[in-house]
């Protein structure tokens, strides 16, 4: 898993760490059980304040995407969010409202809309499968 | 003096030298835990500040504390509890390496003997070296290692690492992290001031830029990156009229115009929208570049 880190994006640092480590576990480039780095080589190679790193974490584990063990560090979970359904799909609406928006602006339209999300699902899982297929990254 | 007392209150703090205000009503607070930037000119105030921190100065008038007491009244307290890096570096230059951090233990309760061999080897110091053979690299690294191994819950930097070279600077910041920030989150506060902003941007939470003496914007890390944006939009033909609320532009060419934001992002976003844009993005500032346009607005490039 390669994290980078982009300043100029206009959001939380602590934010980009969370979601590249969803994407990454999303992707199968970690899968569940794997281990994340520890904080404190994380931070440096990031070069940045270990509360970033350490915030980041505390929320990937809220979110049920990592867990911690005691002495042992963070590991990818194996999916569950901690969330009840409807707060899931409340939550993932909210992202599509944003998508949807973003389609209109970019006059893409419905259909449009609706092949380029079954593509992309398309994609994730085949990095999904690929990732399980070669023994992971 | 209790635990969740700030570890830094500045406080209406002015501090003259005969007819010259080098502090001039300076507030501030670091909470413990946070890695604090204080940005600022050359002769902003920023050394003066510390010094009356570190009881070096005494204010003219206003306070400061640390750790919730005042540095002149509890002089060994607050020492106790804190370490300096200055940007002029300075050992008795007839002591070697492995005398100057034994004279530095000798001052301190607590030593942490592993992190010092730690850092000697990942500086590539040479314990027999005299301080006065080391280059200004190395004695900065020599006075980190003397500043890190007491474990202090404050940090206090000044300009460390200018006139520094690049490697030298990465490990200094490296070393912040790691070996500074390994222990307690609540009890490794950092206070650093520099003008070598975009090297500390991972590192810092909070700020203050300090201009004249004067604090001229304090603000979360995250939070001036969200509240400072460009925004870049190209038409298909000339640009057309928008009223953009006051957003100043930076650039604008027939059929591009760039615009700077400071906290209204969206609503400009939804302006330029109106005007069917092409293309539309929005980049945030950096710590760097926000400095810059609070001082010298007119500098900022785009």
């Amino acid at each position: 898993m390669r994290l980078s880190l982009n300043f100029k994006s206009g959001k939380p640092v602590y934010l980009q760490v969370v979601d590249q480590v969803k994407a990454a576990a999303a992707s199968g480039v970690v899968q569940p059980g794997d281990a994340l780095p520890s904080i404190r080589p994380l931070a440096e190679e990031l070069r940045v304040n270990r509360n970033t790193v350490a915030k980041a974490y505390a929320e990937l584990e809220s979110q049920g995407v990592i867990e911690t063990v005691a002495g042992k560090g963070c590991f990818v979970r194996a999916n569950h969010s901690p969330f009840r359904k409807e707060v899931r799909v409340k939550l993932l609406t909210e992202a599509i409202d944003e998508a949807v928006v973003q389609a209109h602006h970019l006059q893409v339209d419905k259909a449009e809309f609706l092949r380029l999300a079954d593509e992309r699902f398309g994609v994730f899982h085949q990095k999904r499968t690929r990732a399980a297929n070669s023994g992971r990254l | 003096m209790t635990a969740d007392s700030p570890a830094i209150e500045v406080d209406h703090l002015v501090r003259r030298y005969g007819h010259t205000d080098a502090v001039q009503g300076l507030s501030l607070r670091v909470a413990p835990g946070r890695c604090y930037g204080f940005f600022g000119r050359n002769g902003a105030g920023k050394t003066t500040t510390i010094k009356c921190l570190l009881n070096l100065l005494r204010p003219t008038s206003g306070s400061v504390k640390v750790f919730g007491m005042d540095p002149a009244k509890h002089e060994v307290a607050v020492k106790s509890r804190l370490a300096y890096v200055p940007d002029q570096v300075a050992f008795y230059p007839w002591m070697t390496v492995r005398q100057a951090i034994d004279y530095a233990a000798s001052f301190r309760a607590h030593w942490n003997r592993d992190t010092e061999r730690a850092l000697i080897d990942r500086f590539g110091l040479n314990l027999a070296q005299k301080a006065s053979h080391l280059s200004k690299g190395q004695r900065t690294q020599l006075a980190l290692i003397t500043a890190i191994c007491p474990e202090p819950e404050l940090l206090v930097l000044d300009e460390p690492t200018s006139g520094l070279d690049p490697i030298v600077r990465r490990e200094f910041i490296q070393t912040v992290i790691g070996a500074y920030q390994e222990g307690a989150p609540g009890q490794r506060t950092v206070f650093v001031s520099t003008h070598l902003i975009s090297e500390f941007e991972g590192l810092i939470d909070e700020f203050t830029i300090i201009d004249q003496g004067r604090d001229v914007l304090t603000l979360g890390a995250d939070a001036a990156r969200e509240r400072y944006q460009k925004v870049y939009a190209r038409f298909a033909g000339e640009t057309p009229r928008l009223d953009l609320g006051g957003a100043r532009v930076l650039r604008q060419q027939p059929r591009e115009l760039e615009v700077l934001v400071n906290g209204n992002a969206t609503e400009i976003v939804a302006r330029l929208r109106a005007g069917s844009p092409e293309v539309i993005e929005t980049e945030a500032l950096t710590l760097e570049e926000i400095f810059v346009t609070s001082l010298a607005p007119e500098r900022i490039a785009s």
